[in-house]
């Protein structure tokens, strides 16, 4: 089997994740307040209720909980000198190789959450794709911008 | 070098004028039905003007359009100067494009009807960074001998640049006389008709024919015919039977026109390292692909096709075709599988096009199958509720589902050989992607849990194609193939680092 790939997410990603899956629980409950509401307005039949219920435990276990745990767990990724590999995926592991002959451009952003953790998200393009390792520490993010480019340029067409 | 500066065609006007009326004509039509041609037949009722109103708008429009065209086409001037092509327009705002003529990577022509009558050509410049299907210059028409003069110029100028670079090299400018072009390949007029028959735009010409069909059937009185026919319902049947029959002839014969004038004449030229291709009856196009360029060729056969042994050969370019809608370019529409080799290996030597394919493992048989269940199951078991008796019967879905997987797993294969990777697969058609290692942009393994227990996995290589780019899966093959894969691509070995 390959080799398991060196680095993960900082642990605060983990955090941020649960916090994202939070919102998501947030938005879902609004949903189903909503619905409950006209439910009661209606009387319309009273499982409706529960079925509103469980489903905001539901996918507040699924997105605060486990997702983000399982996602956390899968992701590595590794800069080497000739590719930059990454390894993802909820269900289906992802592992994803790119040449660095084949990077154009590297991006690094921040939304407000990111900026409140410090973190930051990394995004590598090339022709075809874009590739984004997320919620990496502001610091790290920049350093590794910086060598991908370096590195990009400085590796060789093999043609 | 002359600065003499240069006017597109004076039809060139009209042509912009006409573009631009077609675009107008579906927002038109659309307002037209919503007001329901209620136009006011005597000035004397209240709403005659306002009902006009519409009617102004598209009159305003129109002249509106009509200057524009002439203004653009008046304002038009191109010419070469430094080493670049310089174009340039606008009356208010100007608008100015320089090219330099190194960075020009081809010219693709087109012939509208227009063109034809004057003995004109549309002239599109491709450049490396016109990758959306937009070429960066358009000339929407100019004389034969002008485009011929502009590609003349910019190869005397890429050619002196060359010269420039190499300096040491004694300067031979009389070598670029008449550039060497052979004919790959010619369609014949008997291939032209098989592929207009097996051709999946049938399958759109169909449905055309039943949406027009639909609006009409408001229009038809099916209850009274139906009561009369009711009487000679034996009779009935045949009718309908024979009038399906001669719809589908007819959409049948629509399609093999259409394709026909579409395709008519296509010929495939090599000429310097480029490809061109040639085609179209009523509109003639020329689409000129350097080969360099070529990022992977693809081998399609549709079910039908396969049987008889033919293929379809497409390359992914990284530079647009014909314009935004095709961006797979067609090599050969239709050629016969036998003859495929001979014209391939003469444009890519460095391929190697009947490698040996490694197959998926025997206990991969499943998944190709397991994972139509999931989106089957709620699908026929809401049918047999519902449905109840009839509804039973979807459960002989799964039979179809369960051989197509068996297909596509016995389609399946990868090949490596040295610098080329060769994915084989099936959706419905069977499809050969031949790639070179430089090419691909990434490569992406995928395992599922399940997938992850049988030891197999899913891998996909992507290259760049148009603005979106191109990709091809090969599904549940062995761990050690995936291994061997991304070893294979790998330039450094994370192990011996």
């Amino acid at each position: 089997m390959r080799k398991q790939l060196m680095f993960q997410i900082p642990k605060k990603g983990l955090t941020v994740w649960r916090l994202y899956g939070f919102l998501n629980t947030m938005i879902i409950g609004i949903l189903a307040a909503v619905v409950c509401f006209v439910t009661y307005f209606f009387e319309w039949p009273s499982f409706i209720y529960l079925i509103g219920f469980a489903l905001i435990v539901l996918v507040g276990l699924a997105s605060i909980w486990w997702f983000p745990n399982i996602r956390w767990n899968h992701w590595r990724y590794e800069v080497r000198e000739h590719e930059i590999e990454i390894q993802n995926g909820l269900f289906i592991i992802k592992r994803t190789l790119i040449p660095m002959v084949r990077v154009q451009h590297v991006d690094t952003s921040q939304g407000p959450i990111l900026k409140k953790y410090d973190l930051a998200n990394i995004s590598i393009s090339t022709a075809a794709t874009t590739h984004v390792i997320p919620m990496l520490i502001t610091e790290d993010a920049d350093q590794l911008r910086g060598r991908i480019s370096i590195l990009a340029r400085v590796a060789e067409d093999d043609v | 070098m002359s600065d003499q500066r240069y006017k597109l065609h004076p039809i060139s006007a009209v042509i912009n004028f006409v573009k631009g009326l077609k675009e107008l004509i579906l927002p038109f039509v659309v307002l037209f039905f919503a007001n329901g041609f209620n136009l006011k037949e005597n000035s004397g009722q209240n709403d005659f003007w306002l009902s006009l109103i519409p009617v102004g708008i598209f009159l305003l429009i129109t002249i509106g359009l009509l200057i524009s065209g002439i203004i653009k086409w008046w304002t038009y001037e191109y010419w070469f100067e430094e080493g670049e092509l310089r174009v340039e327009y606008g009356l208010f705002v100007k608008k100015k494009r320089y090219i330099p003529f190194d960075r020009i990577q081809s010219f693709n022509y087109k012939e509208g009807i227009f063109h034809r009558v004057f003995g004109l050509v549309q002239v599109m410049v491709e450049t490396a960074s016109s990758t959306s299907g937009e070429a960066e210059v358009i000339l929407t028409a100019i004389s034969k001998e002008a485009a011929n003069r502009i590609e003349i110029v910019t190869r005397k100028q890429k050619e002196e640049i060359r010269h420039a670079d190499l300096q040491d090299s004694p300067l031979i400018v009389e070598e670029i006389a008449e550039p060497l072009s052979r004919v790959i390949h010619k369609m014949t007029t008997k291939e032209l008709i098989i592929l207009a028959t097996t051709s999946s735009s049938m399958g759109v010409v169909i449905a055309g024919t039943a949406a027009v069909l639909s609006q009409f059937a408001e229009f038809i009185p099916f209850e009274r015919i139906f009561e009369e026919l009711s009487a000679f319902i034996k009779f009935g049947f045949v009718i309908v039977a024979l009038s399906i029959m001669a719809g589908l002839f007819i959409t049948w014969l629509a399609a093999v026109v259409v394709t026909f004038i579409n395709y008519y004449d296509f010929t495939v030229w090599e000429e310097n390292d480029r490809l061109i291709i040639t085609r179209g009856l009523l509109e003639k196009k020329r689409v000129t692909i350097p080969l360099n360029r070529i990022q992977a060729v693809k081998i399609v056969e549709n079910p039908l096709r396969q049987l008889f042994g033919f293929a379809t050969v497409a390359v992914e370019s990284a530079s647009g075709g014909f314009g935004g809608d095709d961006k797979k370019i067609t090599l050969f529409p239709l050629i016969r599988k036998k003859e495929l080799l001979s014209p391939l290996e003469e444009l890519f030597p460095r391929f190697n096009w009947e490698p040996s394919f490694t197959k998926p493992p025997k206990k991969a048989k499943p998944f190709f199958y397991r994972i139509d269940f999931i989106w089957l199951a709620p699908v026929i078991l809401a049918s047999s509720y519902w449905l109840f008796p009839y509804g039973l019967l979807s459960f002989l879905v799964i039979i179809p589902a369960v051989l197509i997987g068996l297909w596509q797993y016995k389609t399946t294969g990868f090949a490596i050989n040295e610098q080329q990777l060769t994915i084989v697969y099936r959706v419905f058609s069977r499809v050969t992607f031949h790639v070179e290692k430089k090419r691909i942009q990434a490569l992406e393994s995928r395992q599922s849990y399940f997938q992850k227990r049988r030891e197999i996995a899913t891998v996909q290589v992507r290259v760049m194609s148009g603005m979106t780019g191109a990709s091809a899966k090969a599904a549940n093959l062995e761990n050690e193939n995936i291994e061997e894969i991304m070893k294979w691509f790998e330039k450094s070995n994370p192990t011996i680092e």
